[in-house]
């Protein structure tokens, strides 16, 4: 259990730039998660902590301890693979015993271990298995359980939850969540999944083409996203292209105008919340009214998404909570949108750069 | 078989395959192999043990008898003696340095994610493409007392004496060596293959290092190919022709080449049968001992 710090830290392959420079710092038993869409370096930043990758430029340290150049073995990283990587010619218990047996634990000390190891993943039935007589889930715990028996320093865990379906990554996801919490162990995950990152993380490292965009809490990230990609990444939004005319009017590239909380003038999207949107009477008094034609309304559940055209150019979608006493539009409605102008966020485009 | 014979056979085939029974299907897919392995192999070996039981007078050759006369001559005699444990030694020491060298090279060309990949298998089977015995002669004019090696050491004064390598067990050694060398990289490589790299990161991650990790996980994981790649190099190596009679000469006699000579030179069919079902059967228990053993040794 240690602090874990990343100094500018690159990865290039040949001329393909994997991770650039990325620089955070972890507390001690904080859990955090790299997450970004495939391929933008996630894998690389966490394998060059565990040593599997060694970086171009940057450091690593590790409790205080520069571990850079040290290889994996002596880094006292513990790492569930996304293929579980169990030893498969090995019984679930001796899998655990395997690094408890590496730092030469006495074998009366490690049989407990063991057990304590299985029990904390409940799997205390399952020590003489092999790992091809366990299913995915529970291979799943015992790669976990392997990681956490030799007490690592952290705990790195690359997409654990992607070969699960998708009832058990729910229950997976709040187990390794509490177990984390409980052994105070600071731990990187790493995923694709916004849900589940949401779900687990302490603090989010958004990352787009080898970039940290944001780190931030999950509030940090949905209310004051740093760029267009994080607006995007947690949460929905509605993204309307055009331009800020003078700081606090934006003009749609429909030619909508609207009021907004800054901005400096120049081309720029303006990113609204659906659920930040009010639809018919509730929009009475906001500062941005517009009038509309609803064109598509979805029926989600918990919520309603209706899909409103307010200008040849734009249209906004309006999550609506699904209440019992609402009333439902329907296709051809004519309402009425409105927001505060707070509630937009605007972001200038810069000309060489589109933010995806 | 009479036509409605065959016509009931088949239909009583039909039902048990209507019945589920994949065992019929597997049954048709099998049969050429079977009859293919009884005829060219089990009667030749059936015949050659029955040959070997037969007795031999110079002048006469073969004469119909039951005793076992010549394999008590191959026991007692210490040039068949000598012969036996020259084969086993070479085999053992060539399989040994085989699969320790072939383990490098099938584990590079394996986790490789070089482009040239195909190149590198290639490189490898390369050798092949040259016959056994057109290979040991290129050896031959290499290593040979008059050979490129010899003559260049000598104009170049660094020796007086041509370096007696031809003609040693070390060229024997050596050629086998590099006949079998691809086979056995060829059997390690698909094995190692198949085994996941995150495995071995699995392994140093927990604190292995290199040495531990191939101990503990990779030659454990890999062990059904040392032992295929070890099986097949030994049966290569007992039954080798070509490179002992080509580089070791005529003092170096090993049991493949002993066989022939038997038959061929001494037409002596029931002491060659003998010999033959000897190194078959020395191969095949050794074999099956090594088997057993490595088994046992890496349960599961
Ligand atoms: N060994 C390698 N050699 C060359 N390029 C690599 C190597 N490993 C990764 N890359 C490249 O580096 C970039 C980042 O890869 P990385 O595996 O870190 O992505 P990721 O964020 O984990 O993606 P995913 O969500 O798909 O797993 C990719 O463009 C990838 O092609
Ligand atoms: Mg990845």
């Amino acid at each position: 259990m240690a602090r874990l710090e990343l100094h500018h830290l690159s990865k290039h392959f040949g001329p393909t730039v994997a991770v650039s420079d990325v620089t955070l710092d972890i507390a001690d038993g904080e859990f955090v998660v790299l997450l970004g869409p495939s391929g933008c370096g996630k894998t690389t930043t966490l394998r060059m902590i565990a040593g599997f990758v060694a970086p171009t430029a940057g450091r690593v340290r590790l409790g205080g301890r520069e571990v850079t150049t040290l290889p994996p073995w002596k880094r006292n990283a513990g790492m569930v693979f996304q293929s579980y990587a169990l030893f498969p010619h090995l019984s679930v218990a001796e899998n655990v015993a395997f690094g408890l047996e590496m730092r030469k634990i006495a074998p009366a000390e490690i049989k407990p271990r063991v057990t304590e190891a299985l029990r904390m993943v409940r799997l205390e039935g399952f020590a003489e298995r092999l790992p091809r007589q366990l299913s995915g889930g529970q291979q799943q715990r015992v790669a976990l359980a392997r990681a956490l028996a030799i007490r690592p320093d952290v705990l790195l865990l690359d997409e654990p939850l992607s070969n699960l379906d998708a009832k058990l990554r729910e229950t997976v996801r709040v187990e390794i969540r509490e177990l984390q919490r409980q052994l105070g162990i600071t731990t990187v995950m790493v995923t694709h999944d916004q849900e589940e990152a949401l779900i687990m993380a302490d603090r989010l490292v958004v990352m787009s083409e080898g970039e940290v965009r944001q780190v931030g809490s999950q509030r940090d990230l949905y209310e004051r996203p740093a760029d267009r990609f994080v607006a995007g990444v947690v949460g929905r939004s509605n993204i309307l292209p055009g331009k800020v005319v003078e700081p606090g009017r934006f003009e749609t590239q429909g030619g909508i105008r609207i009021a907004c909380a800054g901005g400096q003038a120049g081309p720029a999207v303006i990113a609204l919340r659906p659920e930040r949107l009010a639809l018919g009477p509730a929009a009475q008094g906001l500062t941005n009214r517009l009038h509309g034609t609803v064109e598509f309304v979805s029926y989600l559940g918990a919520n309603i998404d209706v899909h409103v055209r307010v200008s040849a150019a734009d249209r906004v979608v309006v999550s609506q909570p699904n209440r019992a006493d609402g009333r439902l539009p329907s296709e051809g409605d004519k309402v009425e949108v409105g927001w505060p102008a707070e509630a937009g966020v605007v972001f200038a485009e810069e000309a060489g750069r589109p933010q995806a | 078989m009479t036509a409605s014979a065959t016509a009931g056979t088949l239909q009583s085939l039909a039902a048990r395959e209507m019945r589920g029974g994949r065992l019929s299907t597997a049954g048709f897919l099998i049969g050429p192999a079977t009859i293919f392995v009884t005829v060219g192999l089990l009667f030749p070996i059936l015949f050659l043990f029955r040959y070997s039981l037969n007795d031999f007078k110079p002048g006469v050759l073969m004469i119909d008898a039951f005793t076992i006369k010549q394999y008590v001559l191959f026991f007692t005699d210490p040039y068949f003696t000598a012969a036996f444990y020259r084969t086993l030694r070479v085999a053992v020491v060539v399989t040994a340095i085989c699969v320790v060298l072939a383990f490098p090279l099938a584990y590079v060309i394996a986790r490789t994610q070089s482009r040239w990949k195909h190149l590198l298998i290639m490189l490898v089977v390369l050798p092949l493409f040259v016959g056994n015995a057109v290979r040991a002669a290129g050896w031959m004019t290499l290593f040979g007392n008059k050979g490129f090696l010899n003559v260049s050491l000598q104009w170049l004064g660094l020796i007086d004496e041509p370096l007696r390598i031809m003609f040693t067990e070390t060229a024997v050694i050596v050629g086998i060596l590099a006949v079998n060398l691809p086979y056995v990289v060829l059997t390690l490589q698909s094995v190692i293959e198949g085994i996941d790299r995150a495995v071995e990161e699995a392994a140093f991650s927990l604190g292995a290092g290199p040495m531990t990790m191939f101990r503990r996980v990779l030659l454990p994981l890999a062990l059904p190919g040392f032992v295929a790649g070890g099986i097949f190099c030994f049966i290569l190596t007992m039954n080798a022709y070509a490179t002992p009679v080509l580089l070791g000469g005529p003092q170096f006699v090993m049991m493949g080449p002993l066989v022939y000579i038997q038959f061929a030179i001494k037409s002596n069919w029931p002491l060659g049968s003998a010999v033959a079902f000897i190194l078959m059967a020395a191969t095949l228990v050794l074999t099956a001992a090594a088997n057993l053993v490595v088994q046992r040794r890496y349960r599961r």
